[in-house]
């Protein structure tokens, strides 16, 4: 699809090691500076590709095989280093889980991790990471008060915060607006249209109107296997699979 | 004749209340008479001087100084590897064959008798590791009593940590171990305190595991060294009240009530840190 794609996933299967095989030879191109959906039924192995693309599956029992490339590296090579590897592509999950910190901590915990001790650099990346993820007009005046005080809809955007922080390359989400009320689903979708520029976005969208409405290329993905992708509009308008076909017109899901 | 479920409830009520108080009751008379008997033979110059005259007069000094060195001794022993090893088993070892004999171990040193964990100090550190009976000894035998509790107590609290948090920062950069200093064991701290003061708590009132190992029934000055042998509260009145004939009963109260404050403060503390460890808890 694109000449020169950020992320290149070649044959990749997982397996649980109670036996349950969660993504089967998976192979797919994710470009830069657009967002890639992946929709379809739960089940469909969209949380495990996600979580696999940041390693975050190594906490896990879990065998890999197949290759994910990220800048022409193997990220399951033996010399890369997982922790700067989660640096560069951040994950923010479905269920909005701050830490037991302030506001504040909780963006700056991991350019803490990564040695960040200037004031002014912290700072600055407060700010501005609460700009990006439309939540500092709201937050601006209790930056030192408990994360946990937070409303679900503004706790997600603290989380996307703290992700955008670190200043990754690759923004991971999975169903970041599953608990959302529509008025802050509308905020972190219109964020994400403006983060797309700088970063490269993979979303798990809650819904599959929420996939049409954002993304610039979707993968549809069913018990384990893709199905089907391309460019947004192509493949919502002519599906090229009869199980993508049925899926987006409502015959099963 | 026939209850109806009326009556029933009141009955069953009336009996667990009572079951109730009945537990209760023995704890507020035992405390409640040793604190009225004893408080009048509780002075500044009770706790603070020396006994003399064959311990029938003078003070317990000696005997509450060295149950703190027990307790400061046992604590720097037992604090850093009752939580080392309790955070080995929370968040580094995998459930296997390994842990299970760990976790087996744990349980069964928290059932053994006091006196058998004073038998094993004689033989190990007095005897074999040559100690003699000194404050070491003593306080490396309280420490194999205090270890599995410290351990039980805090592993419990590192679990009790939500999983989701630890995958939240190590996504987010964290080494495993950064994930446990910074986030994990200070959420699991208040849990962990009121184990370790459990723990020394019980370490500040037993005899038996001191008795062949570093409890000296009178001694006429202060220890120098931890090679010394030391008194102990719990010791010393065992010996004021079963071995010295015409001992004033008022010292014996005294001491029960010098002791018993000691362990039921440690207690009150133990209780303020789970109170506020409910009111600082944000999940």
């Amino acid at each position: 699809m694109s000449d020169n794609p950020k992320i290149s996933i070649n044959e990749l299967s997982v397996s649980y090691d109670d036996g349950t095989q969660s993504l089967r030879h998976v192979c797919l191109d994710i470009p830069e500076n657009a967002i890639t959906a992946l929709f379809g039924p739960s089940g469909g192995g969209k949380s495990t590709l996600l979580r696999t693309l940041n390693r975050l599956n190594d906490l896990l029992d879990v065998s890999i095989s197949g290759e994910v490339i990220l800048d022409n590296i193997n990220i399951f090579d033996r010399n890369v280093d997982v922790i700067s590897l989660r640096r560069r592509v951040g994950i923010v999950f479905a269920q909005p889980i701050p830490l037991p910190f302030s506001i504040r901590k909780n963006i700056t915990y991991g350019l803490e991790l990564a040695g960040e001790r200037r004031r002014a650099r912290l700072d600055d990346a407060v700010e501005g990471s609460l700009r990006a993820s439309a939540l500092w007009d709201e937050v601006k005046d209790r930056l030192n008060e408990s994360a946990a005080a937070l409303s679900g809809g503004q706790q997600q955007r603290l989380c996307i915060a703290r992700v955008l922080a670190l200043e990754p390359e690759v923004l991971l989400l999975d169903e970041p607006t599953s608990g959302l009320d529509p008025i802050s689903t509308a905020k972190v979708e219109a964020s994400l249209q403006i983060l797309k520029q700088n970063y490269t976005v993979v979303i798990a969208p809650s819904s599959i109107q929420q996939t049409a409405r954002i993304a610039d290329f979707a993968v549809f993905m069913l018990q384990g296997e893709l199905v089907e992708w391309g460019r947004s509009e192509d493949l919502f308008s002519s599906p090229r699979e009869k199980q993508t076909e049925d899926y987006i017109t409502g015959r099963f899901g | 004749m026939h209850l109806s479920r009326h009556h029933t409830e009141r009955i069953a009520f009336v009996v667990i209340g009572l079951a109730a108080i009945v537990t209760a009751v023995p704890i507020v008379i035992v405390v409640g008479s040793i604190f009225l008997s004893g408080v009048e033979a509780v002075s500044w110059e009770f706790l603070l001087e020396m006994p003399r005259n064959g311990m029938r007069s003078g003070g317990i000094w000696p005997a509450i100084i060295g149950t703190v060195y027990l307790v400061v001794g046992t604590g720097l022993i037992s604090i850093p590897l009752g939580i080392t090893s309790a955070i080995y088993l929370s968040e580094y070892a995998r459930d296997g064959h390994w842990t299970r004999v760990i976790r087996l171990a744990i349980v069964n040193l928290a059932g053994i008798p006091s006196v058998v964990y004073g038998l094993f100090g004689l033989g190990l550190f007095v005897l074999f590791l040559e100690l003699g009976s000194s404050i070491v000894a003593a306080c490396l035998t309280l420490s194999i009593m205090t270890i599995p509790i410290i351990i039980s107590t805090a592993e419990e609290a590192l679990r009790a940590v939500p999983q989701n948090f630890r995958v939240v920062s190590v996504g987010m950069g964290a080494t495993r171990w950064q994930t446990i200093r910074r986030v994990v064991l200070p959420q699991a701290l208040p849990g962990i305190l009121t184990g370790v003061i459990l723990g020394l708590n019980r370490a500040a009132g037993e005899t038996a595991p001191i008795l062949f190992t570093g409890a000296a029934f009178f001694l006429p000055k202060l220890p120098n060294s931890i090679f010394d042998q030391t008194m102990a509260l719990p010791y010393h009145l065992f010996v004021i009240s079963t071995q010295i004939p015409e001992m004033p009963i008022q010292i014996q109260y005294g001491t029960a009530t010098v002791l018993l404050t000691f362990v039921l403060t440690m207690n009150i503390l133990a209780a303020s840190v789970r109170s506020w460890q409910r009111r600082k808890r944000q999940w």
